[in-house]
């Protein structure tokens, strides 16, 4: 069909030594990457960022009790105050009544620069400095599915590809020996990873991560075999029988990528189990993650899992990280899942800023969305203190760190009441808009034509929040 | 900084006042106020708006021209800029004292603007500027009529060829005339296993058993290829095979949305419905008819009724968001889903582009899209449950027959003999709780420590046996035997147009549409009477000879599946922008065949699958490969990778494990541990999970398994998530196939694999004892074909140096061949 594939074809016939040699040969490689959906391409632009490391907060981190308490709520605490939803067709469960409820834990200044950080947040409040916090972010939806898709993809309801997806298109993979874009623990189904229309190269690989070092993190990855031997037999017999299929139709670019995609899994088998073998970190770098550390040990395992990859030469790398709804009693719940999320994700912050890597790493901390400052009480029932608090996608914060971004920043403004934003507002298509701009991506040129039009993860939408990318 | 007007709040209530009262004093049109727009308002407009809001902005934000005056009095998005005389109403002041939007975004303007801005518009806006800044759905509709598809089918005659003795159907003429045509000449023949394979896998969606094989190659007679197709036909295994390619238009699920796993209990009614009405080969247009409006058409049966409202689930088997809150929103939402569904199934047509514009390519405007959606919007689809802010899919009693009442009746009071019994014993233990309860209160008695334990436990037991009942019993009621349900709609109380809502916003209205059809498709004008939704109006027009594009694109889907390209290219696209049709004469022939015979598809499938073109080979051919590398003249048979159903059917029956023959429902809610939330008193609603299978369902044909919306495909469905299996939120007529690592990871290391491989073997073994038969056997199951000389060798070879486990390992080598994989 093309020159490459014919090319392809002679290497696998001139090639004697088997599955196993073909993989190992520098001269193969070369001419499968070239030939690869995933071959690297050049930006746009010269790009800030080569990698994107996204953290995703799922199910609705409280911002008023994490990064952005408001006077008038802490002073207004428990007082009924008139409601600050106008007549906008929502329905709020569980708010009969608008109860201003102070945070649950004491917020303060943190850092040179002075970013307000709750005290749940210890560890993440020592790197303050390398932060910059979008307190004035705003999605469509505020149920969890929706909002969550629209995070990843764009839209709310839509089957789109995902971030990861458009840029592992845009950009192809630096290691051919992994997938473009890995996501650890991904939230729900395949449409927060998925590549939609775009080619099914480019979908997200998920992980879950082993809480031991004995189960595999990538499914199928290792073969079961009591002797590793059969695995090769049996691959050289299939490469044979698949080799005389070839010849006898002579040309057929289905074929040869089905050989290439069985090069990439073996490729990967032989590199992933050591990326994924976290028994070769030092005891020091395991506690930085506070893996180990009982509520920690998963999402550490998972971020430093994603500190290896992204250091492997990943794209993008997504780790999720649930139990943020706190619709009730968010003073008890609150304090837990900081636990769960502290040590990692500041871990990762000082890991990759100590190994040189942040310049060149964005990494993304957000949740769907945001939750209300006001209180919420699904039984009708409880005291102020076991209330929890209602979604809020009208404003919430997000935290940048890394790659093109302005470290110790703080964007944006909402209003007394943390419902609206009244300076600096982000709308999750901008934010999509900015991190492509990191990646010298132009998100208004980077598109795919699917049912008669052509797509972009922004769709028609999008402004570069300039405010917040770093000088130089 | 966003101008896009929709997100700010308080907005939508003004854009709907704007839009009302146009009959004000229209323009002065005096010379003094002509002169002030030039002098005051012309050059404010210039320098402030225009970068933004003109021709020459790269593109006019928030969709509003403010350089003509018909694009001004126009507006964008948000709803006309200004009502003339009347300031205190007009967007553009409220705008520009940042009142609603803020315009201009950055900086207010000097106040002396905005006063002249009020001045000018008391005066009745006087504007001199003409133009209508390009925009007109009429021309573009009449352009578009121009269009091939738009066409009347008009057959042919057979053309004539040189090759005389190469056709054997019609159809084999307009291949071959193209081929010669162009110089190109068809490759030989499929052998007879080859032929077999593909044809079986295509009917069925599975292999050919060895059985199956033998009998072929011994049958000597010239009708020996008509008796494998009147075979295969006759199956179940055809429907079976064939409607799993009509859910992927629909959106079919399980899972009703995304959100917290509700279960969609009666889903699976509608796809034993399409599987039925294969096998039945119930005729197209019925078929259509059915699915649009089959509860208002009038049967005599009551099987023929239910049908008709089974049917109806195409219309809300998709992906619904139950949970939105804006329920005028979900509304237009679900609107919008049934339009582009049904547009996308029936006509080929990307409608959904119009929700918010005249489409950009197609003949098709935006009051054509409100004129089809006033029909569903007339229809309910869904409706508000007492549970927190969720909705549910309307559902729908079908009629019983005689027969299905007196089981249902017999059935109902075995149900409330258990639950009768169930509650008795939970009587029972709630006394004894009372009664313990009792003695461990008396305020004088101090009984000994060791008793009170003992009471407790008691006690306790007695709780987790009545919390155990509970559960039970929720569940027995909540599944008491009703009669059938499926998932429907029916027409609202008082059907009526729709109003165009603006970027999908059910707050920002604008004109009302009459309901109708496709202009550019059709001329007639529909009656829809008084009361009627007008959802059989449009039934018949679709199910319609007198519709271009119905047969044309039915005819296109199955050509595809057969011969694993469309006639034209882009199977869910005939508009403009989709592809020309390779072959325009056969398209319309087979178009114009297909409704002359009844519109029946097990005809059509049977021609095409008889025709000298089905019967080449896919072999390479230099010249055609140099002219037509493509094969879009079809000089030889098109290689197809099997998708994750057949993969996964044809696995199971080669190791001897199918179960042919299944149906009802796919998610096991018989069991209490997959059934959660079904307390009426919860705020969310029923849901599921999988964790216990029925002991059959792992050897049942894949599409009786669940499709999950909110996760991956689970247990035995597995193998969907890793070969293509299309994402149930969208509709396909086509699936991508893709080669990525996960599935040779799949292939070469999943237990699943190894599991398969290994009963293969073991079968083998117990065939017989001698290695050149079993090899013989192994290549006739696996391949279909029998085992070559040099394969012969190799094998032997292999399975010496493998030892042990040799037979499985070959086994599993071949399920992970590109042969096995692809119906070549």
């Amino acid at each position: 069909m093309n020159r490459v594939g014919l090319g392809r074809r002679q290497l696998l016939q001139s090639a004697a030594c088997g599955f196993g040699g073909l993989a190992l040969s520098g001269m193969m490689s070369d001419q499968a990457r070239s030939a690869s959906a995933l071959a690297e391409r050049m930006p746009h632009f010269p790009a800030r960022a080569k990698r994107v490391i996204f953290l995703f907060i799922a199910g609705g981190p409280s911002q008023g009790d994490l990064f952005a308490p408001k006077e008038y709520i802490t002073r207004h605490h428990g007082q009924e105050i008139t409601s600050p939803v106008g007549d906008d067709g929502q329905i709020r469960v569980g708010v009969a009544r608008f109860l201003p409820m102070a945070p649950v834990a004491p917020v303060r200044p943190r850092g040179e620069a002075g970013l307000m950080i709750s005290d749940l947040l210890p560890n993440l409040a020592g790197v303050a400095d390398e932060l910059c916090m979008l307190r004035a972010m705003v999605s469509d939806n505020k149920a969890h599915a929706p909002a969550s898709l629209q995070f990843h993809t764009g839209h709310i309801a839509e089957a789109r590809p995902s971030m990861g997806a458009w840029i592992s298109y845009g950009l192809g993979t630096q290691n051919e020996n992994l997938p473009s874009f890995i996501t650890i623990h991904p939230p729900s189904g395949p449409r927060s990873y998925g590549a939609s229309f775009l080619p099914a190269i480019h979908q997200g690989t998920p992980l879950r991560v082993p809480g031991n070092d004995r189960d595999p993190a990538i499914t199928n990855l290792r073969d079961p075999s009591a002797d590793p031997q059969d695995q090769r037999k049996r691959l050289d017999f299939l490469q044979g029988v698949n080799q005389r299929l070839l010849d006898r139709v002579q040309t057929d670019s289905q074929m040869e990528g089905i050989i290439e995609s069985f090069e990439l899994a073996f490729r990967m088998q032989a590199e992933a189990p050591g990326l994924v073998d976290l028994a070769r970190e030092s005891p020091e770098t395991l506690n930085l993650y506070g893996v180990g550390d009982g509520p920690s040990d998963r999402n550490g395992r998972a971020c430093l899992l994603a500190r290896r990859f992204s250091e492997s030469g990943v794209r993008f790398v997504q780790v999720t990280m649930g139990g943020w709804d706190h619709h009730g009693d968010i003073a008890a719940a609150l304090p837990n899942s900081c636990r769960g999320v502290d040590k990692p994700i500041a871990g990762l912050l000082r890991d990759l800023k100590q190994r040189g890597l942040l310049e060149e790493t964005l990494v993304v901390w957000s949740g769907e969305f945001g939750r209300t400052y006001w209180s919420q009480d699904l039984s009708g029932k409880n005291p102020l203190i076991k209330h929890g608090r209602e979604h809020q996608q009208e404003s919430f914060c997000t935290l940048l760190a890394g790659g093109g971004i302005k470290p110790g920043f703080v964007h944006g403004e909402t209003d007394d009441h943390g419902y609206q934003p009244i300076e600096g507002r982000v709308h999750l298509h901008d934010l999509h808009a900015t991190l492509l701009h990191l990646m010298g991506i132009d998100h208004e040129r980077l598109t795919y034509p699917h049912n008669g039009r052509d797509h972009r993860l922004t769709d028609v939408y999008g402004n570069i929040v300039e405010e917040i990318l770093k000088a130089g | 900084m966003q101008v896009t007007a929709i997100r700010y709040r308080g907005f939508s209530l003004l854009a709907v006042c704007l839009l009302a009262p146009l009959a004000v004093a229209d323009d002065a049109g005096t010379e003094a106020g002509e002169a002030f727009f030039e002098q005051r308002i012309r050059p404010l407009l210039v320098e402030h708006c225009y970068a933004c809001h003109s021709g020459r902005a790269q593109k006019q934000k928030g969709g509003l021209r403010l350089d003509l005056k018909s694009t001004l009095r126009r507006g964008g998005e948000s709803g006309p800029a200004i009502v003339p005389g009347r300031p205190e109403q007009s967007l553009l002041i409220s705008a520009v004292r940042h009142e609603s939007l803020k315009m201009p975004p950055k900086r207010k303007l000097p106040a002396r603007a905005i006063a002249d801005l009020v001045q000018w518009i008391e005066m009745g806006a006087p504007d001199p500027r003409e133009g209508t800044g390009g925009s007109s759905s009429d021309s573009a509709t009449a352009d578009g009529r121009q269009h091939w598809a738009f066409q009347r089918v008009a057959p042919p005659d057979r053309p004539s060829v040189r090759e005389a003795a190469w056709p054997r159907a019609a159809l084999d003429y307009f291949i071959l005339a193209r081929l010669e045509q162009a110089g190109l000449h068809p490759v030989q023949d499929a052998d007879r296993y080859t032929w077999l394979r593909r044809v079986t896998f295509d009917l069925t969606g599975l292999a050919p058993t060895v059985a199956e094989i033998r009998a072929f190659q011994q049958d000597t007679s010239p009708q020996a290829w008509d008796a494998v197709v009147d075979r295969l036909l006759a199956t179940p295994a055809y429907g079976q095979r064939w409607a799993r390619h009509w859910l992927d238009l629909v959106g079919y699920a399980d899972q009703i949305g995304t959100s917290n796993n509700v279960f969609a209990e009666h889903a699976w009614r509608y796809r034993d419905y399409v599987i039925e009405a294969l096998n039945a080969d119930k005729s197209y247009a019925q078929f259509v008819r059915e699915q649009i409006a089959g509860d208002l058409l009038t049967q005599d049966l009551p099987v023929e009724r239910a049908a008709g409202i089974t049917a109806t689930g195409f219309l809300v088997l998709g992906d619904l968001e139950i949970v939105e809150a804006d329920k005028a929103k979900l509304r237009v939402d679900i609107v919008d889903q049934q339009l582009v569904k049904v547009s996308r199934a029936f006509l080929g047509l990307t409608v959904g582009c119009a929700r918010c514009h005249d489409h950009k390519f197609d003949p098709i405007s935006q009051r054509d899209y409100y004129a089809i959606a006033g029909v569903f919007h007339s229809s309910r689809s869904v409706f508000k449950t007492a549970r927190g802010v969720w909705s549910d899919v309307l559902v729908r009693e079908l009629p019983e027959t005689t027969f299905q009442q007196a089981v249902r009746a017999e059935r109902t009071q075995r149900h409330q003999e258990r639950l009768d019994a169930l509650k008795a014993e939970r009587t029972k233990a709630e006394q004894q709780q009372a009664q313990l309860e009792a003695q461990a209160k008396p305020p004088t008695e101090k009984p000994a420590d060791d008793q009170v334990a003992a009471r407790k436990k008691q006690i306790d037991q007695l709780a987790s046996k009545i919390g155990q009942l509970n559960r039970t019993i929720n569940h027995a009621e909540f599944f008491a035997p009703a009669a059938p349900r499926v998932y429907g709609v029916e027409d609202v109380d008082q059907p009526a147009d729709m109003q165009i809502t603006i970027r999908g916003n059910p707050r920002a209205l604008g004109d009302t549409v009459p309901r109708g059809f496709l202009h550019a498709a059709t001329t007639v004008s529909p009656t829809i009477p008084a009361g009627a939704s007008g959802r059989g109006e449009l039934a018949s027009w679709i199910a319609s000879r007198e519709n271009p594009l119905t047969a044309r694109v039915a005819v296109n889907r199955i050509w595809q599946k057969l011969f694993g390209r469309g006639l034209v290219h882009s199977i869910d696209n005939f508009g403009v922008r989709g592809g020309k049709p390779s072959h325009p004469g056969l398209l319309d022939y087979l178009a114009d065949q297909f409704a002359s015979n009844g519109w029946s598809q097990k005809r059509l499938v049977r021609t095409l699958t008889l025709s000298r073109t089905y019967r080449m080979s896919s072999a390479h051919s230099p010249i055609g490969h140099r002219e037509d590398p493509e094969n879009h003249l079809v000089w030889r048979m098109n290689r197809t990778r099997l998708d994750a159903e057949s993969l996964r059917d044809a696995l199971l029956l080669v190791t001897g494990q199918l179960h042919r023959i299944s149906g009802g429902s796919a998610i096991p809610l018989e069991y209490m541990e997959n059934v959660a939330n079904i307390d009426p008193s919860n705020v969310n609603p029923p849901s599921f999970s999988l964790s216990k299978w029925r002991p059959e369902q792992p050897f049942v044909r894949t599409i009786y398994l669940p499709v999950i919306r909110s996760s991956s495909q689970p247990g035995p469905a597995e193998l969907r998530n890793v070969f293509d299996f299309p994402n149930p939120s969208e509709f396909t007529g086509r699936r991508v196939t893709t080669a990525v690592p996960t599935q040779a990871l799949f292939l070469m290391n999943s237990p699943v694999l190894k599991k398969h491989a290994a009963l293969l073997a073991t079968r083998l073994k117990a065939d017989t004892d001698d290695g050149t038969k079993r090899l013989e056997l192994l290549w006739l199951r696996v391949l279909n074909r029998p085992i070559t000389l040099l394969e012969q060798t190799e094998a032997v070879a292999f399975l010496e140096a493998v030892g042990d486990n040799a037979w499985s390992e070959l086994s599993h080598a071949l399920f992970a061949s590109n042969e096995f994989l692809m119906r070549l």
